[in-house]
């Protein structure tokens, strides 16, 4: 079972990297962990650094992908982010990727939530 | 990049300035706070302001935002903060024409001030005639306010009232493609205008000594306490009153106005209150609504009937507290009210009107009918009044049953109606606002009516002939008055001698006035 979760996690990931480099961002990093926690995808977008975090589902059974990024989970972002950029001052914000796979593992649906820090506060 | 726009804080009727400062940092994580000792609805400006924007067409800056309400320790509340905030993150993300520190246009030297709706627009919003009266103190030449408040600052001299419909219109005006007209100056006086009342007094059978009575107490301020069994008229001659009081004067009508904007009664378009406040609150009231109260104090019905009348009905049945409470505004012409978070004075200069029974059946000392009431039960019902609340009352008058026969038409016709009356009583506060003409009390207000002169006041226009003087001291020994019905009784017969044009005091006069002070 967790072998599986693991898998569409990967999926997920692998969509939204697809989906973000369509749309001429450039990638920095994936999956950037330390002890602390891990940030999904780093990207550029244009000056802006925009950390990624995917959420993928394969049933709305649990609730919706866009349920599961909480502002704990944003607040763990934004600590990974402060680490990552080593505590620098620069233009940056935090996305998210919402995905829902089939039970054959294509993709169902995606989107691309910008700017989370917005709802967040 | 950081704006500073200029909006205020009402605490009371005291306009304190307010600087609305809005970063939006190119650099950080996306976000949106509000510092500054702000309320919880003041917070909730996040919401209402980031909506209004993107329903308005505009952008909000997806960047890091922080804006502070300064001075930092006053605290605010309310939702008159929503408009200098928006037009800051606008100013602040260039989509208006900027206006930072060093560049001093004209936009800079306005003052904002309202509450934003989700779709952009903007709603009414209280106290805007006090942010009129401070931008004209404080050489603000521009007022921005909801278009739905702007007619109260329409009153104020030398400054220009924008009302704004919404927040693009706002933007556009700015931008100067499409100007918002400001509102046409009105004069106070074209404003004060007669108004219809619905009872005249003329419709009360009977009840020629209540009816004079209330006749001195219109034309003098001064509170009256009638008494008498149910249905003799108490409370329709009550509900004359307003009939024969004198119009507003520009100057009173401003400072009454001032007050309901605080309370936030103005009606929408609104500009003035035009008659005097009547209020006659009813006796489940609790000492802060009568005093006014709340944690960021609001004005309550001593303040809101100021220059005007505050009748109650059945004053027995009040509570202690409530009645004890108007005390010190029935002396001080104002209350204070202390809070942990505000120390707020309301003006509260009223003329206070009762109504009683003899006793709790109401029918002691009837000419017909039979009063039930035990003597213990009497005086448990007259001591829920107490002496310094009927000490502070000038004029006592008894409202007997009336004869069958004085309810005929004939007797009706042959009384003065509302308009004698009041032709009256506007001659002798005529007479009354001259006197005062060059007076003022201390904090600014002014005094208007003869009860509102103080001891001082009252020796320096109240000279008493050594008749007179022998008659008062007479009835101050006879009935064991107190040093507060001596001057009382001298400003009674100071309205009585101005009801008659008299300049001096006459001995009948004063013999008139202590007629009313007799308590049973």
């Amino acid at each position: 079972m967790k072998a599986q979760n693991k898998q569409t996690g990967f999926l997920g990931e692998k969509f939204s990297e697809e989906y973000l480099l369509s749309k001429n961002y450039k990638l920095i990093t994936k999956n950037f962990s330390t002890k602390f926690g891990e940030i999904d995808l780093i990207f550029k977008d244009g000056e802006t650094t925009v950390f990624v975090e995917v959420k993928t589902k394969k049933s709305l059974d649990w609730g919706t992908p866009e349920e599961m990024f909480t502002r704990g989970k944003y607040q763990r972002v934004k600590n990974m982010s402060v680490i990552f950029l080593k505590g620098r001052d620069v233009p940056c914000r935090i996305d998210m990727v919402a995905i829902l796979l089939n039970p054959d593992d294509s993709l169902l649906s995606l989107k691309h939530y910008e700017n989370m820090g917005l709802n967040m506060v | 990049m950081l704006v500073k726009i200029k909006s205020v804080a009402n605490i009371g009727l005291e306009t304190l300035p307010i600087e609305v400062e809005v970063d939006v940092a190119s650099q950080g994580f996306p976000g949106f706070n509000i510092v500054g000792l702000a309320s919880k609805a003041v917070e909730e400006a996040r919401e209402r302001v980031k909506t209004a924007i993107v329903n308005s067409g505009l952008d909000f800056p997806g960047k890091k935002i922080t804006v502070n309400l300064a001075p930092a320790d006053i605290p605010k509340d309310g939702a008159a903060y929503d408009l200098p905030i928006a037009i800051g993150i606008l100013a602040a993300s260039e989509q208006i024409p900027f206006m930072t520190m060093n560049d001093n246009r004209m936009t800079m030297n306005a003052i904002y001030y309202g509450e934003l709706s989700l779709d952009g627009s903007l709603r009414a919003t209280k106290g805007v005639l006090l942010v009129g009266i401070f931008a004209q103190k404080e050489h603000v030449s521009q007022i921005y306010v909801p278009i739905e408040s702007a007619n109260e600052a329409s009153v104020i001299e030398d400054i220009q009232v924008f009302p704004v419909r919404n927040l693009k219109e706002l933007v556009d005006h700015l931008h100067q493609i499409e100007s918002i007209t400001p509102i046409k100056h009105l004069e106070v006086s074209e404003l004060v205008e007669e108004v219809e009342f619905e009872t005249d007094i003329f419709e009360v059978a009977g009840q020629e000594l209540a009816k004079r009575a209330l006749t001195i107490a219109a034309a003098g301020g001064h509170n009256l306490l009638m008494w008498g069994p149910p249905g003799t008229g108490k409370t329709m001659l009550a509900k004359t009153m307003p009939s024969i009081l004198p119009p507003l004067s520009p100057a009173e009508a401003l400072e009454v106005t001032r007050i309901y904007s605080v309370a936030g009664l103005l009606s929408t378009g609104q500009s003035l209150i035009r008659r005097r406040p009547y209020r006659n609150p009813h006796h489940g009231v609790s000492p802060a609504g009568i005093i006014g109260g709340g944690s960021n104090p609001t004005p309550g019905e001593v303040s809101l009937a100021h220059l005007g009348v505050l009748f109650l009905d059945e004053m027995p049945e009040f509570p202690r507290s409530v009645l004890e409470s108007l005390r010190q505004p029935m002396e001080d012409g104002e209350v204070s009210i202390v809070r942990a978070s505000a120390h707020v004075s309301y003006p509260a200069s009223f003329t206070l009107l009762a109504a009683v029974n003899p006793c709790p059946c109401g029918y002691l000392g009837h000419p017909r009918k039979e009063c039930k009431c035990t003597d213990k039960q009497i005086r448990k019902y007259r001591s829920r009044i107490s002496g310094p609340i009927l000490d502070r009352i000038d004029l006592h008058v008894h409202v007997p049953v009336i004869e069958v026969e004085k309810l005929s038409t004939q007797h009706v016709s042959t009384s003065p109606t509302s308009k004698e009356i009041r032709s009256q009583v506007i001659a002798a506060r005529k007479i009354q606002i001259d006197r005062f003409a060059e007076t003022h009390l201390p904090a600014g207000r002014q005094v208007y009516t003869n009860s509102q002169m103080g001891n001082k006041l009252v020796k320096k226009y109240c000279q008493l002939s050594p008749e007179t003087e022998g008659l008062l001291r007479l009835a101050i020994e006879k009935f064991d008055l107190s040093a507060r019905a001596y001057f009382r009784l001298i400003k009674i017969s100071r309205t009585i001698a101005d009801l008659a044009s008299e300049i001096n005091i006459l001995p009948s006069h004063m013999a008139e006035a202590i007629q009313y002070r007799q308590v049973s």
